[in-house]
């Protein structure tokens, strides 16, 4: 694979950082610590990297970098995004083996981010964030981490991913089945599933993936449904050598497919975040694409959604419909009362025998707290202030916690776009402001209160029109309704929203 | 009726679930079965277990319109037991030898109907109609039926098994009566014009042609059991009050109409409505086979396993 770098940002030369004078027992701090490398950590990196800001040290929790692309290697695990548009718009790949690839594939582009940008000295694997901690006095973020051992920096990229932490759900008797568990984002590679009878729990966006592919290896296989998601057909296909070719001599060709996509995608938004008459129009498609692939009429019936599209998140799948009416394959639409020593007891009465469970049941959602404590100016904790839904100014920066940055922070979430495109607004956004913090020789810049408030009036008034606020339950909202987690618009909003770093809006405190 | 905080309720249908397979289906109790009420019985289980089965249906159409979020789950663990039921009744007939190997028993011609306008038209009709319907088919059909059956059979097992139906059957009346005098709010005169809207509605005139037979025929089945017809008249009686117990629940047009349709069916001297309708029962028994609809492939769920 060969990774084309497009440096959007101007190479800068070196910043040797103004670094606060340390104490001499400490190390003394980096310019910039970035919590996590999966693609957001890393793409900052190259940023920061591309802005001459070197001094960078990214923690990382496990031995490889990836994230959620190392931690979902179920089978059949794809983006449902086009490769080309999921991926970064400054390290095109024109290698890409499918339209839409699978996570080996991914995982292997997120290498050769690695390799190609020479991060790998910047990265301490093995690192566990304990805590960050920020010390108003010295301007100094640090980070704990579970060896004991500190790091500490002028500015935080949280860049640990929203969607990485999964656990088994808390269904009654869980603990009591006596067959092998296994969690989609933990896949056990080990597990011999031929000749096995298996019931898959969920059919979200992993669910509709791993399907396919287990009807095609097991003995039978149970899928057990509670809530039909809306289902759009999925335009796979093998890149042709023609194709890769092209752009791997004509890179404008490749730059030009991604404006293609990204504008397709953009106007599905008319469809998908709100209500408009385009929205009956894909819900149409969605319906035709059903009765096209199930010809039995209760069958169907079991498979059509009752929320408006778009209210949660739109499946992709050519292949789910078709495995759901395989001969070793059942829907089970009742509800689970408890999980049995030998299976799954569902309402109606019967005992689903399996030798194995998979837990398509996607993950723990921080929506109202942070993944480890936060602690800001005057000691506050962030899972406190976030207790009742996290708000942000503009997803990136929280008051109280100056020079650190959100990736996929409150109110960034996609619903139509490559998630990739929001990544990299955000990380550009995050650059400048460390930019400025650097090159200026600031101790912190801290957004206004005033600022953040205002800035989530707004984006909560237009969340209230949007179909993610419809009347469903999603792991969009919290408890209580408040959508922490999606952005109310069009990518280009969005983009056009993080473009500019509106010193205005900070408090800014001088070293 | 005390109103019935739903949520409370929900969390009460989650922690009462059982399976069949907390039953001991080898348990003796079997030759308590005699070989006189043998064929009677059979039949009568027969009809018993397909009326759970397309009560079933009926409330897989009510989650469709729930209002809330709430009602819908109820309305979706009532479908599953309605189901259960049916499977555990199945399990019974397969205990007292009344299965041929695996086959499932035929529906009568009224039953065939009954499911055919389920599948077709249900999911169409609006809440008030099948929410005020279910029950009464609930506490007439199911609790006269359920009464009569541990009246006359001695076997545990029956005993056990509807002890569980019943406590199921009691949640569901709660909550059939709770909605029908939520559904009493409201002007009375729109409510009564929505209804008669409804009416006329050909989709619902179909449900009602398969409606009335299958209630007729049920009475002359449950007769033939030796069930005093009386028993069936006393929870149609039940019905009434229950229903009407509230000036709310007395402002539901579509209660008014179906109690009273009770009356029309109590009493065997109204020849305006008995005469038709039981010829429309005997008629259905001369339909050819050819021509009667065929069953929906959820009628295909029903099983007396308790695993699978």
């Amino acid at each position: 694979m060969s990774i084309r770098a497009v440096n959007g940002i101007k190479k800068m030369k070196s910043v040797t950082s103004a670094k606060k004078a340390a104490t001499p027992a400490m190390p003394a701090p980096s310019s910039v610590l970035i919590i996590g490398a999966g693609f957001a950590g890393l793409g900052a990196a190259i940023r920061l990297q591309q802005q001459g800001i070197n001094d960078v040290v990214i923690l990382e929790r496990a031995a490889d970098v990836g994230g959620t692309w190392r931690d979902n290697s179920y089978p059949g695990a794809a983006c449902d995004i086009p490769s080309n548009l999921y991926s970064y718009s400054f390290a095109q790949n024109p290698e890409w083996s499918r339209g839409f690839s699978g996570s080996r594939e991914i995982l292997a582009y997120i290498h050769h981010l690695v390799n190609g940008f020479g991060l790998e000295p910047l990265i301490r694997f093995g690192t566990n964030v304990t805590g960050i901690t920020f010390d108003e006095d010295a301007g100094i973020w640090t980070a704990s981490t579970g060896s004991g051992e500190s790091h500490r920096a002028q500015a935080v990229i949280m860049a640990s991913g929203p969607l990485s932490n999964a656990s088994f759900p808390d269904m009654p008797g869980i603990d009591t089945f006596e067959g092998h568990k296994i969690h989609s984002a933990k896949w056990d590679h080990d597990y011999d599933f031929r000749g096995k009878r298996v019931a898959v729990i969920g059919t979200g966006a992993s669910g509709v993936q791993i399907i396919p592919e287990l009807v095609k290896q097991a003995q039978f296989v149970k899928v057990f449904q509670r809530t039909p998601g809306w289902v759009l057909p999925r335009p796979d296909y093998r890149s042709p050598e023609w194709q890769k070719t092209l752009f791997r001599r004509v890179p404008a060709a490749q730059t030009a497919l991604r404006k293609v996509l990204f504008y397709g995608h953009e106007s599905m938004a008319l469809g998908i975040i709100w209500h408009s008459p385009l929205t009956a129009l894909v819900e149409r498609v969605s319906r035709a694409h059903l009765r096209h692939q199930v010809k039995d009429g209760w069958m169907r019936r079991q498979l059509t959604p009752d929320f408006r599209i778009g209210c949660k998140r739109v499946l992709m799948s050519s292949d789910y419909y078709p495995a759901l009416q395989k001969d070793n394959c059942k829907l089970v639409t009742w509800p689970i009362a408890t999980l049995s020593p030998k299976g799954i007891r569902s309402a109606e009465g019967i005992e689903h025998q399996v030798d194995c469970i998979v837990f398509a049941t996607g993950f723990d959602v921080c929506k109202s707290g942070t993944p480890f404590p936060v602690t800001g100016i005057g000691g506050r904790q962030l899972d406190k202030e976030w207790s009742r839904g996290s708000q942000a100014y503009k997803s990136i920066n929280v008051t109280g916690y100056p020079n650190l940055y959100f990736t996929f922070g409150p109110n960034s979430g996609p619903g139509h776009n490559s998630a990739l495109v929001y990544m990299e607004s955000q990380i550009d956004y995050a650059v400048q402001g460390i930019r400025l913090l650097l090159d200026q020789n600031l101790k912190s810049l801290d957004v206004k209160p005033e600022v953040q408030q205002r800035h989530n009036e707004e984006m909560q008034k237009r969340l209230a029109r949007t179909n993610w606020n419809s009347g469903c339950k999603s792991w969009y909202l919290t408890e209580d309704g408040y959508n922490a987690t999606m952005y109310p618009g069009f990518a280009t909003q969005y983009a056009k929203q993080m473009q500019h770093f509106e010193l205005k809006d900070y408090r800014v405190v001088e070293a | 009726m005390a109103s019935i905080d739903l949520d409370k309720m929900l969390e009460k249908i989650k922690n009462s679930q059982w399976a069949l397979a907390d039953i001991d289906w080898e348990a003796p109790g079997v030759e308590l079965i005699t070989p006189e009420q043998w064929p009677e019985l059979k039949a009568f289980m027969a009809d018993l277990m397909w009326i759970e089965h397309i009560g079933a249906r009926g409330f897989a159409a009510m989650a469709k319109k729930a209002p809330n979020d709430t009602l819908k789950q109820i309305y979706t663990y009532f479908h599953a037991e309605e189901q259960r039921h049916a499977n555990a009744e199945m399990a019974l007939m397969k205990r007292w030898g009344m299965l041929d190997g695996d086959e499932m028993p035929r529906p009568n011609p009224n039953l065939l109907f009954a499911i055919e306008w389920l599948d077709r038209y249900s999911d169409d009709m609006p809440l008030e109609a099948l929410g005020t319907v279910i029950p009464m088919l609930e506490i007439a059909l199911d609790g006269a039926l359920c009464k009569f059956l541990l009246d006359t059979v001695h076997d545990p097992v029956c005993h056990l098994v509807f002890e569980k139906i019943n406590d199921d059957e009691s949640r569901h009346l709660g909550v059939g009566f709770h909605v029908m005098e939520l559904q009493g709010h409201g002007n009375v005169y729109r409510n009564i014009l929505k209804m008669l809207a409804t009416m006329i509605d050909p989709r619902l005139l179909l449900g009602v042609a398969a409606y009335f037979p299958l209630l007729n025929r049920m009475r002359d089945n449950i007769v033939r059991m030796g069930l005093k017809e009386e028993s069936l008249y006393d929870a149609m009686e039940k019905f009434r009050k229950i229903g009407g117990r509230t000036a709310q629940g007395r402002r539901n047009p579509w209660y008014q109409f179906i109690s009273r349709h009770g009356l029309w069916v109590m009493n065997r001297r109204n020849r305006l409505y008995h005469v038709p309708v039981d010829a429309a029962v005997r008629a259905s028994d001369y339909i050819p086979a050819a021509l009667l609809p065929s069953t929906p492939s959820w009628v295909n769920e029903i099983t007396w396993r308790p695993e699978a």
